[in-house]
């Protein structure tokens, strides 16, 4: 299939694409969401939640972050976005795992 | 008397105010607009309307119309009117030009649901298979969106399970943060004729709205909460619809995952969430919170309709999860008098979220992750597609100041004015390279655009809205476009500029291509709505004319069966302060329509010529304040002025305003706070301080322009009091309403 544009460069900055403050505020939020849940759902809710709703430079730039040593994110939330890194292929996805 | 104007033609329609979908006949008389009647065989109106639909039409033909496409280089220079082609290409090139130096990444669209379904599919088109990346969103990201993402986790689909008719057999009827008998006046006329012929009532909202009590129908029960704590209190009900044993449990083991029932009474039936414990905190009697959890569990046929009171907080996906939660606990699915119903603020706003004007879901609810259907669409368009989530209509200001997005298509919305915290949003307008407003006015967000595309009103286009209850209706043209172009062609020869040659002969080629690629909308046709007049959503080779209740025997999810969520209550960042000890809450009213664009553009403006704060007698008092004083509305994001109203309608603690005067700028108020889920904003809840305006003459310190702190430096320019006739766009604003 040929695309119809020649291939663009994706982005250029090295600065994060959201003000980290953002990013953070929002990973939170969404771990605050699935904090009741077991740790195994809990982590993978919130892998899928990013993978699915988040633009990948806004979870390479989470993940640029944890590699920093993650401060202000909570310890599970930092989890849930390691998971990101496992390689499962990607689906599309509506609240958390099924146990 | 005789009428003095005799129609020459008549055609039907249907209204592009709110989310009801009423169907009109508009006559015309000398190719002008004279007269809009109610269709008697309007299946979502069967007849009746309200006095927007009515009377509100006349700001089609409004001086301030623009109808030349205009183009600037710099948002500090004088517009150039120019030809249509000229207009094209130069936003075609300055577009390709961002892509070529900063990437395929750094430009975006927004789609409105001002537009028809056949329009926001064409936008999200452009996005996707000209602009080569998934940077698309619509105004539902500001206030439904919460609903697609709570509903279509619980129950599987994000739209209301019944048609409007359904509430006719329903016993209970319990509305949430929705004000219908203003905001959707022929439901709300449907939803009152029911509770006087003997169905209960139940109202879930901070303030005594028309619906709580009205003349011949008072509420059976009001809860009016501490904004901010819905969570809070529909899991308090669940707590005693779960303690109480006042679940279906048959329904719930038949149709629905009872091992996810089981965690979630778990949560809900602990102590944290019993009626005395959350009652102080929401601001309610505990007896109220049994009273109404027995009543809706009791039926036998309860129904639940909610509104943006609901969505728009930072639980507002989380709330919309307690209301699917309940209704499935309940077992009030799947037949004629129950059901969960968002009430859509918008004439198209569940197009909106059906046509696929999302960053991560195509048209039909699916993912663009998915390799499956991600390659129907790339056959069909002939191109390769993004793999990976966009950015969503917050994220691309907040990336706008990274400098990472730097252009933008923007259809029928007006950002500036409908969009929260507005100096952010204004400094992130500033940013971009490539504006490109489509409307029918010069609208706010207009200040900052560098391309003007003049837009059609749905008086002047073919296509087809779909209403709150999932109905396609048709939308026909009436005059001709007063610019010459209908929005969708609009659309189609920007993508043409920009290298991608596709061709419509006609508004229903696009509707056919919509019926390929979306499953839900497969069996639809301009000629089968020509037939059968409108169809709700699903139509298909099981359907082929439309369903009007979901959920009968299955829920749309992979197993079939209806889910429960966690639903923790997270109480909001935004708390109220010393500074700020109030909270701001907003609603619309009867006579007006969002942010006012259209409706301040007629003579429905006398009805309501100003916005008022609505505030208690005992708040008023100690700041001096008396009933019609201007008064100064502050937050820690920013100040505004208007009058105050002493209102019984709200409790002590909470103001109150509508929003449809482009003077108030209430969203220099509003928070940057958003839901957890879909980044909606928290309209519904912001803590404030009301002061009095110092008379004329009189600049005593203390008295002037309250203090902002923390409010962003943001106001450079371009923030200077609105002139009169230049200000909202043809645009929504679902804001709030």
């Amino acid at each position: 299939m040929n695309a119809l544009h020649e291939p663009l460069p994706q982005g250029r900055s090295e600065d994060p694409v959201l003000a980290m403050e953002r990013l953070l505020g929002m990973a939170n939020q969404i771990g605050d969401f699935f904090a009741p849940y077991p740790p195994a759902r809990r982590a993978e809710g919130i892998r899928n939640h990013l993978r699915t709703y988040w633009d990948p430079r806004m979870r390479d730039a989470l993940l640029a972050h944890i590699d920093g040593g993650g401060s202000g994110l909570a310890e599970h939330v930092l989890q849930g976005a390691l998971l990101l890194r496992d390689g499962e292929p990607k689906k599309g996805y509506y609240g958390p795992p099924k146990a | 008397m005789p009428n003095p104007i005799k129609p020459e033609r008549s055609v039907v329609t249907t209204c592009a105010y709110c989310g009801v979908g009423c169907n009109f006949k508009a006559e015309t008389h000398q190719g002008r607009v004279v007269r809009m009647i109610p269709w008697k065989d309007g299946k979502a109106n069967h007849g009746h309307s309200c006095i927007k639909g009515r009377f509100a039409f006349d700001y089609y033909n409004h001086p301030d119309r623009i109808l030349k496409p205009m183009i600037r280089d710099s948002i500090d220079e004088v517009w150039h009117e120019v030809s249509w082609e000229h207009a094209f290409e130069f936003a075609a090139a300055r577009f390709r030009r961002i892509q070529k130096r900063h990437g395929a990444r750094s430009i975006g669209a927004v789609s409105s649901s001002r537009c028809t379904n056949e329009e926001i599919f064409l936008v999200q088109k452009l996005a996707r298979a000209v602009f080569g990346n998934n940077n698309i969103d619509n105004c539902a990201r500001i206030c439904h969106s919460p609903t697609q993402f709570g509903l279509s986790a619980t129950v599987g689909w994000g739209a209301a399970s019944q048609h409007f008719d359904s509430i006719l057999q329903a016993d209970v009827i319990m509305v949430v943060g929705a004000n219908p008998t203003e905001g959707h006046p022929v439901f709300g006329s449907l939803l009152k004729r029911r509770v006087r012929q003997g169905a209960r009532l139940i109202v879930i909202d901070p303030r005594q709205t028309e619906t709580v009590r009205s003349p011949h129908v008072v509420a059976d029960v009001h809860l009016a909460l501490r904004p901010g704590t819905n969570v809070a209190v529909l899991d308090s009900i669940a707590h005693v619809v779960v303690r109480e044993k006042l679940y279906n449990e048959a329904f719930v083991r038949e149709r629905c995952e009872w091992h996810e029932f089981e965690h979630w009474a778990g949560l809900v039936g602990s102590e944290r969430y019993a009626p005395e414990v959350i009652g102080p905190q929401a601001g309610l009697d505990p007896e109220d919170i049994r009273r109404a959890a027995r009543l809706y569990a009791s039926g036998p046929n309860s129904a639940i309709y909610y509104g943006l009171g609901v969505t728009e907080h930072s639980q507002g996906s989380t709330g919309v999860m307690c209301l699917g939660n309940l209704s499935l606990a309940c077992g009030m699915l799947g037949r004629e008098g129950v059901g969960v119903n968002p009430l859509r603020g918008q004439g198209n706003v569940q197009g909106g979220s059906c046509l696929g004007s999302w960053p991560h879901v195509f048209s039909g609810y699916r993912f663009v992750t998915d390799d499956e259907v991600r390659g129907s669409f790339e056959a069909e368009w002939g191109v390769t597609l993004d793999a990976e989530p966009g950015l969503r209509l917050p994220n691309m200001f907040d990336a706008a100041l990274t400098g990472h997005f730097r252009g933008m298509f923007i259809m029928g919305e007006d950002p500036v004015q409908s969009d929260p915290n507005q100096d952010h949003t204004i400094a992130a307008m500033r940013e971009m390279e490539c504006v490109v407003v489509q409307d029918l006015f010069l609208n706010e967000t207009a200040k900052y655009a560098h391309v003007f595309l003049p837009g059609s009103s749905s008086l002047e286009k073919d296509g087809t809205f779909t209403g709150a209850e999932r109905r396609v209706n048709r939308v026909r043209k009436v005059v001709e476009p007063l610019a010459g172009l209908q929005d969708w062609e609009i659309v189609v020869k920007l993508m043409n500029a920009m290298g991608y040659p596709v061709h419509y002969d006609h508004a229903g080629q696009v509707l056919d291509e919509v019926a390929r690629l979306s499953p839900a909308y497969k069996g639809l046709s301009f000629e089968l709505l020509d037939r059968v007049g409108s169809a709700q959503w699903p139509v298909d080779e099981n359907a082929p004319e439309g369903t009007e209740v979901l959920h009968r025997e299955r829920f749309p999810r992979a197993n079939g069966r209806g889910t429960f969520m966690l639903t923790e209550y997270v109480p909001t960042r935004e708390r109220t302060s010393d500074q700020h000890p109030l909270l701001l809450t907003t609603g619309r009213i009867l006579s007006q329509y969002n942010v006012g664009t259209q409706t301040r553009r007629t003579a429905n403006n006398h009805w309501h010529a100003e916005d008022l704060l609505e505030i208690s007698a005992g708040d008023a008092a100690v700041r001096g304040i008396k009933d019609g004083d201007r008064v100064w509305l502050s937050s820690r994001f920013g100040a505004t002025q208007l009058r105050a109203r002493l209102s019984t309608r709200v409790n002590p603690g909470v103001v109150y305003t509508t929003f449809h005067h482009v003077e108030t700028r209430v969203n220099v108020v509003t928070s940057d706070l958003s839901d957890w889920a879909t980044n909606c904003p928290e309209y519904k809840v912001t803590a404030v301080e009301v002061s009095l305006v110092a008379p004329a003459g009189v600049a005593a310190a203390g008295r002037g322009e309250p203090r902002r702190e923390g409010a962003r430096a943001g106001a450079q320019g371009g923030n200077a009091a609105p002139v009169a006739g230049h200000e909202s766009g043809a645009s929504r604003a679902e804001a709030h309403a």
